[in-house]
């Protein structure tokens, strides 16, 4: 072909190569718009990253705790040994016999500030102990400490300490060894909050489905069209479920406590209202997505609506209700945990105990707790879920 | 052969309304349409003014491309879909003054047959076809599933009249195509019917099961006398098993005739200049 063939321009037309980004005005004025968003934004969320290191000694201890959690504990096996040491004078009655360990001082009684040896026998030999003083009701302090000898004595010094009341005991305590590994106090306590948990969002979700379940037949537009008033019945349902979806069931507990009172049944009654707003959206969008031909076919048959529901709609709904139910329940586990924080029952309300008293360990046994039956509910909803849909 | 009337131009003629002789006067109509039309909400014109009557124990074909109306004449009927304008009486009984009750009442003896079966898929074959008795047991027996055994039996036999007694306690979604269509026909026959309405009853199925399906609505049509209005695409099913044949084209008839009667000239009419005709044998 010769260069001399004039070219088309008529026909062939070059495509337009779009300006590059970086000519167009437009693209340095979100860019500079996007900035001072994110400029205000970091001042007003107070965001200081400098806190994030200065503060760490303060979580610290958190962090330590939650490597060690208060789940087991083991008692000490003690053996023990007393004598009376009065103020003001009075003489105490003379020790009892008997075998074991044995106290005694060099005086029986005295006054605050004075030296007193005491020397007990019969402890076991090499071990540590504890001597404590024990005032007129109960309360003790430690004294000091001692090493039994071979044949099981030791002997020690102590200060009369300055009490009130007169009738003092001086103890000594030697551990001998420990008890079998038992579960903990604490891990009593989270358990048995987290099954309140547990049944607090049973219940909510109940709640919630019982109502939500024949709303959300009201709600659903391809069976509300077919009753008289029908657009009106769907949209009054459907605010329903909008209004008490939309308010967090954090702020439905807090009202819920001012009218029946701190404790779970203000739970029960947040989740169940909140779950009646979310189960009945989602079951009414169950509701019509399904397959109008059986819809169709059972009316044909001369059907009420109350058969054409149960023998066309229900059966097409009933898995998907189960999932979404399961699922429902398995978000109020979740969510029922930090209802106890405002006090509405459940692990919660000690999980904030915890913390509030600085009792590190015992906060990490509930956290602990929340994350391993958390995890596996989502595991079994899950696996559920699967099976059904 | 009768020359069938045509129109004054050759335009015109499509949509020209050829009758052909009326029925003998002493027969009884089971079904009477007068001047129905139907126009939807989205202001689709899916039937303008169509009569026709049908009388006991015909079997009635409606043919016309998809989208002439074939579907909603046959809802109207039952007042699945409802009329803009018109009079339907069934069996001297004005459907379309009916009220909820009395609707209820007619459809029950109306049996119907879909394309998609219509089954409750989850559901066992038995309740599928127990639920052509809905309109015949006190409704709150619904809330607990109960059904006289009187009514379980005549479903078992109905099943076994379509040859799938045995498959009564699967779930419906299991059975292939054309046993569904069965349970389909089985579940139309609890309701104890004078006329079947059939939409399109072989479209969803091989064409090689069409005669297994069509040969027990024509069974019904020959020895029980019910009557039955059936939807078909297939003009060669039409020819075999039709009675009758109603045209529909735009919503509106363009042929009411014998089968034999459908020329080459009708069928263009009917489906269009640039259709051509397959059989399904």
């Amino acid at each position: 072909m010769s260069p001399a063939t004039p070219a088309a321009p008529a026909l062939v037309r070059a495509p337009r190569v779009p300006a590059p980004w970086y000519r167009s005005w437009r693209a340095y004025a979100g860019l500079l718009l996007a900035v001072l968003i994110y400029a205000y934004g970091w001042h007003v969320t107070q965001i200081h990253l400098g806190e994030l290191w200065s503060g760490a000694r303060l979580i610290g201890p958190f962090v330590t705790a939650l490597a060690a959690p208060d789940v087991v504990t083991r008692t000490p096996l003690a053996q023990q040994a007393s004598a009376p040491l009065y103020y003001g004078g009075e003489i105490p009655p003379g020790p009892s016999g008997g075998g074991g360990p044995a106290l005694r001082l060099s005086q029986p009684s005295g006054a605050i500030g004075q030296r007193v040896t005491v020397h007990g026998e019969g402890f076991d030999a090499g071990h540590a102990g504890t001597l404590w003083w024990e005032n007129q009701i109960g309360q003790r302090q430690q004294l000091g400490s001692f090493h039994t000898d071979a044949q099981g004595r030791f002997d020690a010094a102590i200060t009369t300490p300055d009490v009130q009341g007169t009738h003092n005991l001086v103890i000594a305590e030697v551990v001998t060894g420990y008890g079998p590994w038992r579960p903990s106090q604490t891990l009593g306590v989270v358990t048995a909050r987290m099954i309140e948990t547990v049944f607090l969002a049973l219940m909510g979700t109940t709640m919630g489905v019982v109502f939500a379940v024949p709303l959300s037949f009201l709600g659903a537009r391809n069976l509300t069209r077919q009753l008289p008033a029908g657009a009106a019945v769907y949209g009054a349902t459907r605010l329903l479920f909008n209004v008490t979806r939309s308010i967090e069931a954090l702020v439905l507990a807090i009202i819920f406590t001012v009218w029946v009172g701190l404790g779970p049944f203000a739970g029960v009654l947040a989740l169940g209202v909140h779950s009646m707003g979310t189960l009945g959206k989602l079951y009414s969008e169950a509701i019509e997505s399904i397959d109008a031909g059986p819809i169709e076919a059972i009316m044909a048959t001369g059907a009420t609506t109350l058969q054409v529901v149960r023998y066309a709609v229900v059966p097409q709904i009933v898995p998907q209700f189960i999932a979404f139910t399961i699922y429902r329940w398995d978000a109020n586990v979740r969510f029922s945990t930090v209802i106890g924080f405002v006090g509405g029952g459940g692990i919660g309300f000690i999980l904030l105990q915890y913390i509030n008293l600085l009792q590190w360990p015992q906060a990490a046994t509930a956290l602990w707790m929340i994350a391993i039956v958390i995890g596996a509910l989502d595991y079994g909803s899950a696996v559920v879920r699967e099976r059904l849909l | 052969m009768r020359e069938p009337v045509r129109g004054r131009s050759g335009r015109a003629g499509a949509h020209e309304i050829i009758r052909e002789a009326p029925h003998p006067p002493m027969v009884e109509p089971i079904l009477r349409v007068e001047h129905l039309s139907k126009v939807y909400e989205d202001g689709t014109r899916a039937l303008s003014d169509v009569s026709f009557e049908v009388v006991r124990g015909e079997f009635l074909v409606i043919i016309g491309l998809s989208g002439s109306g074939k579907s909603t004449l046959l809802r109207c009927v039952n007042r699945l879909v409802e009329p803009t304008s018109g009079r339907v009486v069934v069996d001297g009984r004005d459907v379309t003054a009916a009220s909820r009750t009395e609707l209820r009442e007619i459809r029950r003896g109306i049996g119907m047959i879909f394309q998609q079966f219509n089954l409750v898929r989850r559901a066992s074959v038995l309740t599928n076809v127990l639920t052509g008795d809905l309109g015949y047991v006190p409704p709150v027996w619904a809330v607990v599933n109960y059904f006289p055994p009187s009514a379980v039996g005549r479903a078992m036999g109905n099943l076994e009249r379509v040859g799938i007694a045995d498959k009564a306690y699967g779930r419906a979604s299991a059975l292939s195509g054309g046993q569904q269509q069965r349970v389909g026909i089985a579940r139309a026959l609890m309701q104890r019917p004078r006329l079947i309405l059939a939409d399109e009853p072989v479209a969803s199925l091989d064409p090689a099961l069409s005669h297994s399906i069509l040969k027990y609505l024509e069974d019904l049509n020959r020895d029980e006398g019910m009557t039955i209005l059936c939807c078909l695409h297939f003009l060669s099913l039409a020819r075999r098993y039709g009675t009758r044949i109603l045209a529909l084209r735009d919503g509106r008839t363009v042929f009411e005739g014998r089968p034999a009667d459908i020329d080459d000239a009708r069928f263009h009419e009917i489906y269009g200049e640039r259709a051509e005709e397959v059989e399904i044998r």
